[in-house]
């Protein structure tokens, strides 16, 4: 089974709306340990991501993720440009010229997109970050994939361990961004950045 | 509460607000691509250019610095969040294509750091990256004075980087040397911020902290972020004895020693408490004798309708002195 460039096309514009839903209560997460913003931040970027994706519609899938990658660096999103903008370049660059994808073409590309995230950041699964969500959300792709389930199934295990993932960083101590001033203010709360990721992997996986 | 601003639609603050800032100073600045604060007449080309970043929502902030003796490009993010890769790329690249090197003074937050990497990166593959030094400053001693550099802020010591760089700039000096004057400059500041009251986030409506009415917080960031060290409310005096000795230790300056002190307000402190604590820094250091070289008091970066203020130290040396009074002609620092 292979999905088409239209159906990537569909899981990004349903990852936007998911993410844009969870705009406040981001920004809420956010004033616990940093500056309140990260919904409106992860607001102005998806709106930079829904208008790539409709603008690139016709292009290979990688033309497409590339397209959104940039636009969100373009969106002037403090930490949050650098790492999904790469997060959605990683994904394209693997994609570059593809229009539909197997099983294994799509681990890839999650994979792909999560190197290029963490060329930008040192932070480590446990650092209370997107980290926390990412790491388990391609992991569990990767192996749901390998284990010969379909795309759909492997995306739903994959926001399933994402979701676990950002749950579990209310016991961590934040190490990064503005964050980790707090010491060990930081641990009660979940991270905002890993609960924005689960919500990309959510709506990525409610298209399908 | 509902937030109560001057504002109108909040998706547009940072435009209007950069739109308003070059109206209102057409001599000093003008707006390139939306985002580029730049001088309104460019520096000649065989000097060195100094550009910077950073997010908005901090006015007059670093944009409110470009200008003669000073910064040439400010690339200015959203509220409160950096400038992404593609618009700090094209900065670099104006500069480092006209300008014969750049020095790129980055204050250390994390989405800074980032978009500066990225865009440097990019530069690197036009073969420009050689044309251009980094500095990045990290002076705030919230953390400590022994954390990590990379676990310590940017405060409002960038303004100095940029007045002392952009002085060695301005006279012609090649980019190693407006490079090692900063360089010194960065190793010998020391920041430290405390806040009463917290503000409201223009974008979102909410509060950026909570803080009870009795008390302060000595180590609060750029943003608001919570620092490490609350406590009941200080007497003007003591509050500027209490900062003013980790700074001075921080710096290691002793007897005889002559240092610059700026003290930054957060938006919402008044100049008559500022001129307050001046006088119990000046008392204080007097009984140290350590010599006041420069100074400064008033709103460089702050943080809406925050009340508190940053307290900055820098030790001079004569050539840091010279620099410092050296002419500068932008918006928010004039010397003549």
């Amino acid at each position: 089974m292979t999905i088409t460039a239209e159906t990537i096309q569909t899981m990004i514009l349903s990852s936007a709306t998911e993410l844009r839903s969870h705009h406040e209560e981001l920004s809420v997460l956010d004033s616990a340990t940093g500056d309140g913003d990260h919904g409106t931040t992860i607001a102005r970027a998806m709106d930079a991501v829904v208008k790539a994706a409709q603008d690139k519609a016709s292009e290979p899938i990688g033309e497409m993720l590339h397209a959104c990658g940039w636009e969100i660096m373009c969106s002037d999103g403090g930490s949050t440009g650098p790492l999904y903008g790469s997060l959605y370049m990683g994904m394209g660059k693997a994609t570059k010229g593809k229009t539909e994808l197997t099983g294994e073409d799509f681990a890839a590309m999650f994979e792909e997109g999560m190197a290029t995230l963490r060329k930008q950041t040192k932070a480590e699964p446990g650092d209370k970050t997107l980290i926390d969500a990412l790491v388990p959300g391609v992991e569990t792709l990767r192996a749901s994939i390998d284990a010969g389930k379909s795309i759909p199934e492997a995306m739903a295990d994959s926001a399933a361990a994402a979701a676990a993932g950002a749950a579990k960083t209310c016991d961590y101590q934040a190490k990064f961004g503005r964050a980790r001033n707090l010491g060990e203010r930081s641990i009660g709360p979940v991270d905002a950045g890993a609960t924005s990721m689960s919500y990309l992997f959510a709506g990525f996986a409610a298209a399908l | 509460m509902a937030m109560k601003k001057f504002m109108n639609d909040p998706a547009d603050l940072t435009p209007e607000l950069l739109e308003g800032y070059v109206a209102a100073y057409p001599s000093k600045v003008k707006l390139v691509n939306g985002k580029l604060v730049c001088r309104a007449e460019e520096k000649s080309a065989d000097k060195v250019a100094l550009v910077t970043l950073g997010g908005a929502g901090h006015e007059p902030a670093l944009s409110g610095f470009v200008g003669e003796g000073m910064l040439d490009i400010s690339v200015v993010g959203d509220i409160f969040a950096a400038p992404g890769p593609p618009n700090v790329y094209q900065a670099l690249k104006m500069a480092a294509e006209k300008h014969v090197g750049v020095l790129f003074i980055i204050l250390n937050h994390a989405g800074d750091v980032m978009s500066a990497n990225m865009a440097m990166d990019m530069l690197e593959n036009d073969g420009l990256a050689d044309k251009v030094k980094i500095i990045n400053t990290h002076e705030d001693i919230a953390p400590g004075v022994d954390t990590p550099i990379e676990d310590r802020r940017g405060l409002v010591g960038c303004v100095g980087v940029y007045k002392v760089a952009g002085a060695a700039a301005e006279a012609g000096k090649s980019l190693d040397e407006v490079f090692a004057v900063a360089d010194k400059f960065n190793n010998q500041m020391a920041t430290l911020a405390v806040a009463l009251k917290t503000a409201t986030h223009p974008s979102t409506g909410g509060a950026i902290f909570e803080l009870a009415a009795d008390e302060m917080e000595i180590g609060m960031g750029q943003h608001g972020e919570a620092g490490t060290g609350r406590s009941a409310m200080l007497s003007a005096d003591k509050t500027a004895e209490v900062m003013a000795t980790q700074l001075i230790k921080a710096v290691g300056a002793t007897e005889g020693d002559s240092v610059l002190v700026m003290i930054n307000g957060a938006g919402a402190t008044t100049l008559m408490e500022m001129f307050i604590v001046f006088r119990g820094i000046k008392t204080y250091l007097d009984t140290l004798g350590i010599k006041i070289g420069a100074s400064c008091v008033g709103e460089y970066l702050t943080v809406q309708e925050m009340g508190g203020f940053q307290m900055f130290i820098a030790k001079l040396d004569d050539e840091l002195q010279a620099a410092w009074d050296a002419p500068a002609d932008t918006a928010y620092m004039t010397v003549r």
